[in-house]
């Protein structure tokens, strides 16, 4: 087993035994304890850092994730031949990292720089870190510019901008992430570099979003980072890390991007399943009591930076039964610059895109709309509310019954709910929404017969 | 960092006091070669200004745990560590208006170094004599906050909410018009919020001018727990300074302290200590009174302060939350269901309170109004049930009279805000309290029975906009 030495291997341990004859250092070796699923723990490894590369058995690789007073502990990132109790564990020298390609463009890649449809390696790969330093408040300005999605509901009532985290939350099967995709789609020739990190997708569900962007002509700008649900838990962890550290650097370079992250609830499950496969004392819900954190600072990548550049997020999370206060998604919820909310019900009702528009929120609003988008929007999004909640109440009330000035509010707010509609993949331009509100305009100004209803 | 006030421990910084035995992601364990170090003593790896800082949280015998200022990634067993002073100061001098801090007193807004006098940010506690309790009372011109929670100088008022109901624009809105309104010295601590939230105070501060009177301290989310948990003792230091040397009045506001208790979660876990329910550390209570104990005024000046508190997974009962709560003088609760309806600030203005709604301190005119218009939103509550199954024809005359005139109040109670007119595309209203008075007697005595509700939405004033 270990006397077929080569490549890598070979050359570090050559490294090492001349660090030891000129003695700089200590063996960094050691031997497998204990298996747990990907959490090994071996003997030995003096000299290993913490977050450090290490190869386990022949073909195993993962990380140090913990230094303890005479073990280590790792998490394995790739597996291969089984690992038995005794193999060996070399630490290689190097701090674990990411790999990327430019090529990668157009492709799906996984985060170690392989080409997932053709099962390659990409040429010119080079080491990216998986995490850096927070970016200083000071290399931060102002979110000012809009990333339009080409959704009405979304760009005229609660926009996103350039460098703004906005969360895309609802139960299964209310078009998430065709949201997502259809933000992506309307980025074109909009110099946006766009990147879809899916974690913990099926390959067939990667391979249809794929499919799609093709379609519309997007994957000219867009890299896809997958994470598929049979990957070790490890890599899917860090996947939504790697995919912003490339981000970053060209959003150090002064280009725009967007990062899709979908979606985080899974990427919270899978922190919690390794918190607990590691023994870490469990939190709320048992998810770890890092788990904000965790979050957190991946999400703080997002930001328009001083420099020009600039990184959007839509990150992703999956809610159970419409209920978006339980514990992640309030957490991601109070990361985030605002929700789009999407509700199973509207989306049974036909009304799509499917969303809530009373709980949805944008928290850098007008400052990131055109003057006329500014101007149009907060009229629209306060009379639309005020209906929606009065339809409520008023249910059972005959519109005939009401007083003049209420049944001209609610068949302006159904006319306006309407306008909203939107199939998917048909993104409007800034011009098709505003003529959209004027004529809701011209229904409603009308005998009181008007509406379009 | 200057390091000239530090006291006792000069001597030996710089000296080597043992090595790493065990690394995580936020904690070493050190063997140490000598006993002479002491909890939340700084260490460090490298002996000059380099390496990575540590505070010391645990000792057993000749091992100490550490916890880290920055990132462990690289850290291996075998390294040595060194003293690196007595511990995190701030900055303690006139050189902290119009500058911003980390939560370990160095200057991040590119200024250099504020150099000058420095204070441990753990040293200070009040005596109860030092306390001070009476305070005038203090108009935010926020029509449901003066109705239902008024303020007084040295009042503690938390503002309470779930993720994304408002506690950010609220406690902006406050700053904008407490602080501009009475242009005393001010602190601000982030503390595990928005970096993109600070950087914009930062630059609507310098803009509107107002910039050197106010100090800021940041510890924010993509920070690490260490800086998170220390952000609020580092702003109370600042805001210390203010009181104690300059006697002045002082303004703190502080976003978020819910964080604070969240980073020493993680501590607490790192340190494998026992946590109590939903993960908290053991030493909860005593970590926030800590820091809230200090948060008192004396004879030298007052420190009043509005704490945004997020409530995880809008948990009212989180044990965090009641442990912060304990400490206010009154509350402002935000509630989701209230923000749905369009309606902000979105005030659940059943649990909102304040300790001064006493009609010998308000007067007999606003308490009873407080009880009318409270009694009017209960039984509103009980009637929406009604006619969302019987419709509104059912109601008797009164109920259909309360019914509109809560809808009314509610809409009335809705306010444009200075910093929110990029969401509302209104321009900001400051309200009188007489104003708010004599509109909410108004509503609620059906003189405006023929105004319809949706002119009360994001107004001032009535009565006195139409008079």
């Amino acid at each position: 087993m270990a006397n077929d030495i080569t490549g890598d291997l070979g050359k570090i341990l050559s490294e090492k035994v001349d660090a030891i004859k000129s003695g700089r250092n200590a063996y960094a070796t050691g031997r497998v304890h204990m298996v747990r699923e990907y959490v090994i723990e071996a003997d030995g490894l003096e000299g290993a850092a913490y977050f450090e590369r290490v190869q386990v058995g022949d073909d195993s690789e993962g990380y140090v994730d913990a230094i303890g007073r005479n073990t280590v502990l790792i998490n394995l990132t790739h597996v291969g031949k089984k690992i038995h109790v005794g193999d060996k564990v070399v630490a290689m020298g190097k701090q674990f990292c990411a790999r990327y390609s430019p090529d990668a463009v157009g492709h799906i890649v996984d985060m170690f720089g392989t080409e997932k449809m053709l099962g390659r390696t990409m040429a010119n790969r080079a080491d990216i870190p998986i995490e850096s330093e927070p970016i200083p408040i000071m290399a931060r300005k102002g979110v000012t510019r809009p990333l339009l999605t080409g959704i009405s509901g979304i760009d005229m009532l609660y926009p996103i901008g350039r460098g703004q985290r906005q969360l895309i939350i609802g139960d299964k099967k209310t078009g998430k992430t065709q949201i997502a995709l259809d933000t992506i789609v309307n980025q074109k020739e909009q110099d946006v570099l766009c990147i879809y990190a899916a974690i913990g997708k099926t390959k067939k569900e990667v391979k249809d979003i794929y499919a799609q962007l093709l379609k519309y002509g997007a994957m000219v700008y867009t890299i896809i980072i997958a994470a598929f649900n049979d990957d070790p838990a490890p890599v899917l962890r860090s996947t939504p890390y790697a995919a912003l550290s490339i981000a970053r650097t060209y959003m150090e370079q002064g280009r725009d991007v967007l990062v899709v992250i979908d979606d985080l609830k899974r990427h919270a499950d899978i922190c919690r399943e390794i918190a607990l496969l590691m023994d870490k004392t469990p939190g709320r819900d048992a998810y770890p009591p890092d788990i904000f954190y965790s979050h957190s600072r991946m999400l703080e990548l997002g930001c328009q930076h001083i420099n020009g550049g600039s990184i959007t997020i839509l990150p992703i999370c999956e809610t159970k039964g419409g209920d978006i206060t339980d514990f992640i998604s309030t957490n991601i919820i109070s990361i985030t610059d605002g929700q789009i909310v999407l509700s199973a019900k509207n989306f049974e009702k036909g009304q799509k895109p499917a969303v809530n528009y009373g709980l949805s929120v944008s928290r850098l609003g007008g400052a990131v709309q055109n003057p006329e988008l500014k101007k149009a929007g907060p009229p629209l999004r306060r009379e639309l509310l005020a209906y929606l909640e009065q339809r409520e109440v008023f249910e059972l009330t005959n519109i005939d019954e009401m007083g003049e000035a209420m049944r001209r509010r609610m068949r302006r707010g159904a006319a306006i709910l309407e306008m909203l509609k939107q199939r998917k993949f048909s993104v409007r331009s800034e011009a098709d929404m505003l003529a959209g509100a004027r004529d809701v305009d011209r229904g409603g100004e009308g005998s009181g017969e008007g509406g379009g209803l | 960092m200057a390091l000239d006030a530090i006291t006792e421990n000069t001597a030996a910084a710089g000296a080597r006091i043992g090595k790493i035995i065990s690394v995580s992601s936020l904690k070493v364990d050190i063997f140490l070669e000598s006993t002479d170090i002491g909890l939340r003593d700084l260490i460090r790896t490298g002996a000059g200004d380099g390496g990575v800082r540590f505070e010391i949280a645990e000792v057993s015998g000749l091992t100490a745990s550490a916890v880290c200022l920055g990132m462990t990634n690289g850290l291996k067993r075998g390294m040595d560590v060194y003293r690196s002073g007595g511990g995190l100061d701030m900055p303690y001098n006139d050189n902290i208006l119009g500058h911003v801090f980390s939560p370990y007193g160095e200057s991040i807004d590119g200024a250099p170094p504020p150099g000058g006098a420095v204070r441990n940010i753990y040293e200070r506690s009040l005596a109860m004599d030092e306390i001070v309790i009476d305070g005038d009372i203090l108009w935010t011109g926020i029509k449901v906050l003066d109705f239902f929670a008024p303020m007084r100088k040295g009042f503690k008022m938390g503002l309470l909410g779930g993720a994304g109901v408002g506690k950010t624009v609220l406690i902006k809105e406050l700053i904008h018009n407490v602080y501009r309104g009475l242009q005393s010295n001010s602190v601000f601590a982030g503390i595990g919020e928005r970096s993109r939230e600070g950087r914009d105070l930062y630059d609507e501060m310098t803009e509107a001018g107002l910039f050197d009177k106010i100090s800021m301290v940041f510890g924010q989310m993509g920070d690490n727990a260490m800086s998170r948990s220390r952000a609020g003792y580092a702003g109370l230091t600042l805001a210390e300074y203010l009181r104690d040397e300059k006697r002045q009045d002082v303004l703190l506001f502080i976003d978020n302290i819910y964080r604070m208790v969240q980073a020493n979660a993680e501590i607490a876990t790192e340190l494998a200590r026992m946590p109590v329910e939903n993960g908290y550390s053991p030493a909860l209570l005593t970590e926030i009174s800590e820091v809230e104990e200090r948060i008192n005024s004396t004879e030298n000046g007052s420190i009043t302060s509005f704490q945004a508190i997020f409530i995880p997974a809008d948990d009212l009962n989180d044990g965090a939350v009641h442990a912060i709560s304990q400490h206010l003088d009154g509350q402002v609760v935000l509630d989701r269901g209230v923000a749905e309806k369009g309606i902000y600030p979105a005030i659940n203005v059943f649990a909102t309170t304040s300790r001064i709604i006493d009609p010998e301190i308000l007067g007999e005119r606003h308490f009873s109004l407080v009880e009318a218009a409270l009694a009017c939103f209960s039984r509103y509550d009980e009637l929406e049930q009604i006619v969302a199954v019987l419709g509104i024809d059912e109601l008797s005359q009164e109920d259909h009279d309360i019914f509109f005139r809560a809808r009314k109040l509610r809409s009335y109670f809705s306010q444009p805000m200075f910093v929110a007119e990029q969401y509302t595309g209104i321009p900001g209203k400051l309200v009188r309290i007489e104003d708010v008075l004599d509109d909410v007697e108004a509503i609620l005595s059906g003189r405006l029975d023929d105004v319809d509700e949706q002119d009360f939405t994001y107004i001032g004033a009535y009565l006195k906009e139409r008079s």
